[in-house]
């Protein structure tokens, strides 16, 4: 069974990103860039299930820039067997990775599709959900356990107040939440082995997909500073200040 | 000379410190202290499946065989993270040793694929570091003696245990025998075998002691914008914000100074004793200021145990004087620039 991952150059995650002057966006300017922490677990799922021979071949894809080579080479060296980099310098928007995703599906047919539930640099929190309903696919978001049959795969979702399993006909969608799973440290000797694994570069347009934005960002800015607090010197004048001043009792 | 690290470089530095970051905090770093070895089995069992012992091992014994460069980040991040130096020591200058001796097919064939799998940890024992460390625990001690290489199993050394500085280092005065059963390369050979282990070994101290000026100018860094006098962050205060600005501008300067000594080594070059010595004279003084100023601007509490700059210093401290203190150092400068046919002066002594 062919399993496909997604993965996403973001920001790493200990970097603290500045806004840029002009409120644009945010600057990405050397600043350090890995891969996005649910896509980790999403690599790493499928290299559990390939390593307890339910999946025979595991395909990671990535787009974007040119560099989007080293988080695919990462996900190599964690264990995937092949890449393909979907290279562009437009901006891919959730619809048009959904769109990308769909067209590789239906050349590599994939029963297995399995994508972080969101990157931590934009929180769409879209694209399993649109490629599932681009596909057809059934879609099990949101999963903190994985159970792959032959024809079916178990999905226990964590939902608000509990957990929800749900089962779903390969092929399907799923999307990796945090709890799913531990993923590896990557180890030295593999990362020399992952530069001789097969990675295919194609573009957009090979794919036949419009990748043109079709949303504007209109204005980025950091969240309001908050501002210093005071010490109260009894309960009764916190309750006080809760009640007159604050307005929360 | 190119200074760039290659993709593959920094993508071991980032794997390193993803493991490192998570497993090797000063928390971790303080329950090795209480064990025997210094350090937490599951750190070094992660260390082992790392693969960084096979870095250096030759291909052919399963190893990566990779060069004196591509440990120059890797060596940092050990110290940046205060990871004793045993793992660095035995994957790095001793098995490189191993792999070089001309004449001892039979051990490297016996050790070098342990080594690559992480299953075979050595010690060194030269005159100039008259305590071992980590002899105790070591498989197999790779000795001096009259220049000779000797390798002697464990259960042939005696050892007594010293106490160090760093609550995580463990030091051994040993006592074996060496002779013809023992040897595995004689005194012309061994002359060679020792200089590298000694450039080498000098590398990886340089690499971590610029790792953990970098870790005291950031544990700084974060208590000066936290800890408040006159009603203001006193990193905010000029001359607190000089004792950390002359330790970076020492350590960017002492790292060109490194990344040419371990380019130096690589490729054989003829002063690369020289570029060693004087790396590690770059390295120590920048690390030694950082010490200083770090407990300077940490105030009185900077030396105390509750404070995670003790890990970091005390380490300084204890690497100062291994593998040649800084009068070894400098007498190795000085016997090049005092020589009478040595070029010196522009475009001569730092090419």
């Amino acid at each position: 069974m062919k399993v496909l991952v997604a993965v996403k150059r973001v920001v790493d995650y200990n970097v603290k990103v500045r806004v840029k002057a002009d409120g644009s966006g945010v600057d990405i300017a050397n600043v350090k860039m890995s891969m996005n922490p649910f896509d980790e677990i999403a690599v790493e799922e499928a290299v559990r299930l390939k390593e307890a021979g339910k999946a025979s071949e595991i395909i990671v894809v990535s787009m974007g820039v040119k560099q989007c080579e080293e988080t695919l080479r990462t996900a190599l060296a964690m264990g995937a067997d092949r890449a393909i980099l979907v290279e562009t310098e437009t901006e891919l928007q959730p619809l048009a990775v959904a769109k990308l995703l769909k067209e590789i599906a239906a050349k590599e047919a994939p029963q297995l599709m399995i994508l972080g539930k969101q990157a931590i640099d934009d929180d769409a929190n879209q694209t399993g959900q649109m490629v599932a309903a681009l596909l057809g696919w059934g879609q099990g978001t949101f999963a903190s356990k994985v159970d792959l049959a032959a024809e079916t795969v178990n999905v226990t979702r964590e939902i608000d107040g509990g957990l929800e399993t749900v089962k779903l006909a390969l092929p399907a969608v799923v999307t990796t939440d945090l709890r799913l799973n531990e993923p590896r440290y990557v180890k030295l000797p593999n990362i020399m082995a992952a530069k001789k694994k097969p990675l295919e570069k194609v573009s957009p347009a090979d794919l036949g997909v419009d990748v043109t934005p079709r949303l504007t960002t209109l204005k980025v800015a950091e969240p309001a500073k908050r501002s210093a607090g005071i010490k109260v010197a009894s309960a009764a004048e916190l309750v006080a200040k809760l009640k007159n001043e604050a307005k929360v009792l | 000379m190119d200074f760039t690290y290659t993709d593959d470089q920094r993508a071991f530095r980032d794997a390193m410190r993803a493991l490192l970051m998570v497993e090797a905090s000063p928390e971790r770093v303080r329950e090795g202290w209480e064990l025997d070895a210094g350090i937490s089995p599951q750190l070094q069992e992660l260390i082992a499946a790392q693969g960084l012992s096979a870095l250096s091992v030759p291909e052919a014994f399963g190893g990566l065989g990779l060069a004196d460069t591509d440990w120059a980040l890797l060596s940092q991040e050990f110290g940046y993270y205060a990871v004793p130096d045993a793992a660095l020591n035995t994957a790095y200058p001793a098995a490189c040793l191993i792999a070089a001796l001309p004449d001892a097919p039979s051990l490297q064939q016996a050790t070098l694929p342990r080594l690559a799998a992480g299953e075979l940890q050595l010690a060194i024992s030269h005159p100039l570091n008259p305590l071992v460390a980590d002899a105790d625990r070591a498989d197999l001690v790779l000795a001096w003696a009259d220049s000779e290489v000797h390798a002697v199993p464990r259960s042939a050394v005696d050892v007594s245990a010293l106490a160090s500085v760093d609550p995580a280092r463990r030091l051994y005065r040993v006592s074996l025998e060496t002779g013809a059963g023992t040897r595995v390369a004689d005194a012309a050979q061994g002359e060679v075998l020792w200089r590298e282990l000694i450039n080498r070994s000098n590398l990886a101290i340089c690499g971590q002691l610029l790792g953990l000026t970098q870790r005291i100018l950031d544990i700084s860094i974060d208590y000066s914008a936290q800890r408040k006098q006159f009603g203001k962050a006193i990193g905010s205060f000029q001359a607190v914000k000089h004792h950390m600005a002359d330790v970076a501008v020492q350590s960017e300067f002492a790292k060109p100074v490194f990344n040419r000594a371990a380019w130096a080594v690589e490729h054989g070059h003829p002063l690369r004793d020289v570029y060693v010595s004087q790396a590690r004279l770059a390295c120590s003084e920048a690390a030694a200021l950082a010490a200083r100023n770090g407990i300077q601007l940490h105030g009185a509490m900077g030396y105390t145990w509750e404070c995670d700059l003790q890990i970091f210093m005390k380490r300084i401290w204890a690497l100062a004087s291994s593998w040649g203190d800084a009068a070894f150092h400098k007498a190795r400068v000085a016997d090049w620039l005092f020589a009478p046919d040595t070029e010196i002066g522009p475009g001569k002594t730092f090419i």
